[in-house]
């Protein structure tokens, strides 16, 4: 009985290891490409204008397979970030002056090019990868005073390195499930009132799927 | 060309996820710009001429004016200002170096119509017209770059440097030495719009220490 426990045991382990090897033509759901669709927090790094972490973002991004451990694709992104600031007298020329308390909020919308070299591409549910995001950054810096808003609306040039995990729950890797953390950079210089930015710096996690 | 436009179709439906911040947060208070002459030396004037009534910025083309006891009580507070700042009140506007007037935006209905105008309200029909501070004014200038685009519920202030006394006919130009525009979300209480008027009038004051005369 025991023995035959064991081997019932052995099977299913396998089993699990056939499992977690997919047929290679089978893989995705259009050959040799994937798509992300990711819910995303993002988080300012040394940014007083708007420096709240905010999980209103998301990203998508399709990649296709040049070998087996290196895609090529592209991406697109939007986040918010806000900040509230008391109210306050600025000066903004030689004559001019401005009360009130504001919103502060910076929007985000980089795209381009992104290219990801998996580590372990065929013979694991798990596929760590690393990769690289280089595209335009499009963002609107604002300040919100009662019923006014003020704007100033920028293009930059966007670098985004990005470590992640793809997790297929099938062998097939029709589907799976997707983490990553991302670090970003962006040349936006933008200025609205007496606030001036000059980069835009961010962390931020990205939790979604992949097909 | 054609691949390009499902992808900037794309970049224009994402950035329309633009998230507002929770407008909620802010305060009530009314949003308080000011601008002045620096070339105006404040110190060298002493008397002022405040008129009674507020004008009414409204569709109607006939001028309207805002004269009740809440109209009163902010007229009172600007009054109260220039006092502070050591200014006497005269009650003939020839005597006066300087002239405060004073308008309430209640419809935004001419924004439209005298839209081709640089200063849109220079057409509309009961503004404070030159010629209302003596017959040797002829237009107004501006000494500064000025808002051109009011909201419903905004005040304006401003003051007029009337002391050259043009002669007659002379088409001089009166200089508006200071401006002063006051807005927000106005309430359901005609109260509590009053106390927020008031209070951005004691602001713009505040933001603008150099309209003092030689005495303070």
């Amino acid at each position: 009985m025991k023995t035959l426990k064991n081997i019932s045991v052995q099977i299913a382990a396998v089993l699990l290891m056939f499992l977690a090897i997919p047929k290679q033509g089978d893989a995705q759901i259009v050959n040799n490409m994937y798509f992300n669709a990711d819910w995303q927090i993002n988080v300012p790094l040394g940014n007083d204008f708007a420096n709240k972490a905010s999980g209103w973002g998301a990203n998508f991004e399709a990649g296709y397979y040049l070998t087996p451990n290196v895609t090529l694709g592209a991406f697109i992104s939007y986040m918010t970030n806000h900040k509230y600031v008391g109210r306050e007298t600025l000066s903004i020329s030689n004559s001019s002056v401005i009360t009130g308390d504001q919103q502060h909020s910076i929007f985000q919308l980089p795209f381009g090019a992104s290219m990801r070299y998996s580590f372990a591409p065929y013979y694991s549910m798990f596929e760590p990868y690393a990769s690289i995001k280089l595209g335009a950054n499009y963002s609107e810096m604002s300040t919100y005073m009662n019923i006014f808003k003020i704007h100033d609306d920028t293009w930059g040039f966007y670098l985004s390195p990005e470590l992640g995990l793809n997790i297929f729950p099938n062998p097939e890797k029709r589907f799976g499930f997707h983490i990553a953390a991302y670090y970003s950079y962006a040349t936006n210089k933008a200025s609205v009132l007496t606030y001036t930015k000059d980069n835009l710096n961010n962390f931020g996690v990205r939790i979604g799927v992949i097909f | 060309m054609k691949k390009l436009i499902p992808f900037l179709f794309a970049v224009l439906l994402f950035a329309s996820c633009q998230k507002d911040p929770d407008l909620d947060k802010l305060d009530n208070d009314f949003v308080v710009f000011t601008n002045y002459d620096t070339k105006t030396n404040f110190g060298a004037f002493g008397t002022y001429y405040l008129p009674d009534s507020i004008l009414l910025i409204s569709s109607n083309a006939e001028a309207k004016y805002w004269t009740d006891a809440n109209a009163q009580q902010i007229i009172a507070t600007f009054a109260a200002q220039m006092n502070a700042r050591g200014y006497v009140p005269v009650a003939d506007k020839d005597d006066a170096d300087l002239g405060i007037q004073l308008s309430y935006v209640e419809s935004t209905n001419y924004f439209y119509n005298y839209g081709s105008s640089p200063y849109w309200w220079w057409g509309y029909p009961g503004y404070w017209t030159p010629g209302y501070w003596g017959t040797g004014w002829g237009d107004w200038y501006y000494p500064y770059p000025i808002v051109y685009s009011y909201s419903v519920g905004s005040m304006l202030a401003e003051i007029v440097d009337i002391h050259g006394d043009p002669a007659a006919g002379s088409k001089t130009k009166l200089p508006v030495v200071w401006t002063a525009y006051m807005s927000g979300l106005l309430s359901g209480s005609s109260q509590f719009n009053l106390q927020l008027a008031i209070r951005s009038v004691e602001q713009a004051f505040a933001q603008s220490p150099y309209i003092k005369t030689s005495a303070i």
